[in-house]
């Protein structure tokens, strides 16, 4: 009985085999006559839940181009899962995308741990994904064929703030208030190597663990460390937390920080406007801006989703989405992975709402190179202090 | 800095000590570990804060409101999930509160969202008293006086009032405790109602003390537990030291020894505290069940 039930099942396992074969060998994962179809993670629940309005910004510019009619005939199917900002969720999600909904890529999907449980995997088969949304160095070293970066640098970024801090602005005593993990501290690393070069060090160096609640320590030594300036490379909360606890104690230094605190209305309010004054750098255009296709956005959103704030999490969900459907633009009517990572190559300094978007060296995956600076005025606006800086090489 | 050290630690350690307190209520009268106990104040918290912002309702009226609701909370929780529970083992019970809270979670983050919020409390969280040269913020400064008096109503209410000694009564026996006439099943229902109000109360002064967002309860929680079993599990003064001293021993390792690892040091307290002396600082004995 037994053996009789084996050799049924091989048979029909070989049939199967022979049916879907030369179906799949021409077709294109996630790309049918009608449909592109594209996945993205991003925390909707948990700590860092405020950055998964990321995830939904994005399914606001896949809408926009359904409503004008797609591309090359085909309409975007966007599939956006909550990790929680959980490493073992995500992985689950990059292998639900994969081998149950069959997605053509993947686009944006905060955080690093996150992101590198799913990195070699997707990459493994052949999965092109666009901007993971953090700026390290895990996702362009090594050099993978599909995996296009678009996020700032925190190491180039933090070494031009400190520049910045220290030569426009004349700082000399200098502390590093950061996360203590690989974003906070490839920030650190940037601060402290722009110091070395200029042989200064830092007056201190805190460091808040992701669920740290109380933070006065940590204030009452970079007050003691008698920084003028502090630049921090934290979460919202921990940035909140630290300007309240020194406040507290009356120490006042020359803030700044990285372009993923630069949604200042959000700043403002949970920090009942102890923001102010905040150098800040940006990586997108401000939420006011007048760039036509901003004003674009800014309508589209108005009709398609009115329950969504128009904060600089949200649009950077646009941003990172932008020069991945221009690809696919590009890429034409025979989409396949490898005419998309061709057809990436040839972006040069193109521009959406961010920085001008570069891959045209096959040997470079960072795209984005560029942020401008800004200062935090006390209505919550910001001034634009400089034009787009080139911060990596 | 020494001074200030203490300062800001006997702040937070006040806050660790009503969530201790509150989780030992409870504990003593069924041998529960209420693990959502965190997520009953973030949600009573998000109700003050919506009752300040959106409906504008002044402080003292939304703050009546919202141990309302803590009330109500505590009893619907006892009533709805804890006492279906068919010849429930405590370990049953635990299981149900660390289901209730992940739904209390969920709750808040689909209808609070997940942003952070800063929470309308009266008493600034940047001012400060400046006391010949140490500098207590005002928040910290009533956050430790609240603590205190509503540590002394909570003393006042179990010795002297009819339904705390009830409430006593039932903690120690249940079982004698009916048989006096006292309605053992109301009372464990008031019980959580009270822990719930004391929860809502650390809920709002941590949320004044930092920021209001769906996991804010997660970390003093955690560290409420430290103190609690620092003080001893069973003993409501000792869990008010223990959060005290946990909050300025954090702060001080914070301060001289190592930041990175300040959160660690709840942790082998915990541990330290279960080998060296495992009923805690101030339980008067500790019962082995067999």
């Amino acid at each position: 009985m037994l053996k009789k039930n084996l050799t049924f099942i091989g048979v029909l396992m070989v049939m199967v085999f022979l049916i879907a074969a030369p179906a799949t060998a021409q077709k294109v994962r996630g790309v049918t006559d009608t449909e592109i179809l594209v996945g993205q993670w991003g925390p909707q629940t948990g700590p860092a839940a405020p950055w998964g309005a990321v995830a939904r910004g994005t399914d606001l510019l896949f809408k926009i181009i359904n409503e004008e009619g797609g591309i090359h005939g085909r309409k975007f199917k966007y599939y956006l899962r909550d990790d929680s900002y959980q490493p073992a969720k995500t992985k689950a999600i990059a292998k639900e995308f994969v081998e149950q909904i069959g997605v053509f890529a993947v686009v944006g999907g905060i955080g690093v741990a996150t992101g590198m449980t799913a990195r070699d995997y997707l990459m493994e088969n052949k999965v092109p994904w666009y901007a993971p949304i953090t700026g390290v160095y895990e996702w362009i070293s090594p050099i993978q064929k599909y995996l296009f970066a678009q996020y700032p640098l925190y190491d180039d970024e933090a070494f031009n703030l400190t520049g910045y801090l220290h030569e426009k602005l004349g700082y000399k005593k200098i502390a590093m208030f950061y996360q203590n993990d690989d974003y906070g501290k490839q920030g650190a690393q940037g601060v402290e190597r722009y110091l070395l070069r200029k042989k200064i060090s830092l007056v201190a160096k805190v460091s808040a663990e992701m669920t740290d609640r109380d933070l006065s320590t940590h204030a009452l030594k970079l007050k003691n460390s008698g920084a003028e300036a502090v630049i921090m490379w934290t979460m919202p909360t921990h940035a909140a937390l630290i300007l309240a606890e020194s406040a507290k104690i009356g120490f006042k230094p020359q803030w700044a920080t990285s372009n993923t605190l630069s949604d200042s209305a959000l700043m403002m309010q949970i920090t009942k406007g102890l923001w102010a004054g905040m150098i800040n750098s940006f990586a997108l255009e401000l939420p006011d801006s007048n760039l036509p296709l901003m004003v674009k956005y800014r309508e589209w959103h108005k009709k398609l989703a009115p329950q969504e704030r128009w904060g600089t999490f949200y649009y950077a969900g646009i941003a990172f989405a932008e020069p991945f459907v221009e690809g696919v633009r590009r890429a034409g009517r025979d989409l396949t992975a490898d005419n998309w990572v061709k057809a990436m190559e040839t972006l040069k300094d193109w521009k959406g709402i961010s920085s001008p978007i570069t891959f045209t060296n096959p040997m470079d995956r960072q795209g984005g190179k560029h942020v401008f600076y800004g200062k935090v005025k006390p209505d919550g606006n910001i001034e634009r202090l400089t034009d787009w800086i080139r911060i990596t090489k | 800095m020494f001074g200030q050290l203490i300062v800001s630690g006997l702040a937070v350690g006040a806050c660790y000590a009503l969530l201790a307190i509150a989780m030992v209520i409870i504990y003593k009268s069924s041998e529960v570990l209420n693990f959502a106990q965190g997520e009953m104040a973030m949600v009573s918290t998000f109700v003050a804060f919506m009752l300040l912002d959106a409906y504008h309702v002044p402080f003292p009226w939304a703050a009546a409101l919202t141990f309302l609701f803590a009330i109500l909370l505590g009893i619907f929780f006892e009533i709805v999930f804890l006492r279906q529970a068919k010849d429930p083992t405590v370990i049953g019970l635990i299981i149900i509160t660390l289901g209730f809270e992940m739904v209390l979670m969920g709750f808040a983050g689909w209808k609070w969202g997940p942003d952070q919020r800063s929470f309308p409390f009266p008493i600034s969280n940047i001012e400060a008293y400046n006391f010949y040269g140490l500098i207590i913020s005002k928040i910290n400064f009533w956050t430790i006086l609240i603590t205190l008096v509503l540590m002394f109503i909570l003393f006042l209410f179990f010795r002297y009032t009819k339904l705390g000694i009830a409430m006593r009564a039932t903690q120690q026996n249940q079982l004698a405790a009916r048989v006096m006439g006292i309605r053992t099943k109301w009372i464990l229902s008031f019980t959580w109602a009270i822990s719930s109000i004391v929860g809502a109360v650390a809920g709002m002064l941590i949320a004044a003390l930092g920021i209001l967002d769906p996991p804010m309860m997660m970390d003093p929680l955690l560290k409420g537990f430290a103190s609690a079993v620092l003080g001893g599990m069973t003993s409501l003064p000792g869990t008010a030291v223990g959060g005290a001293m946990l909050g300025i021993i954090e702060n001080l390792f914070g301060g001289y020894v190592s930041l990175a690892f300040k959160s660690a040091v709840a942790f082998i307290i915990i541990i330290l505290m279960l080998c060296i002396k495992p009923s805690g600082l101030l339980a008067k004995h500790y019962v082995k069940k067999v």
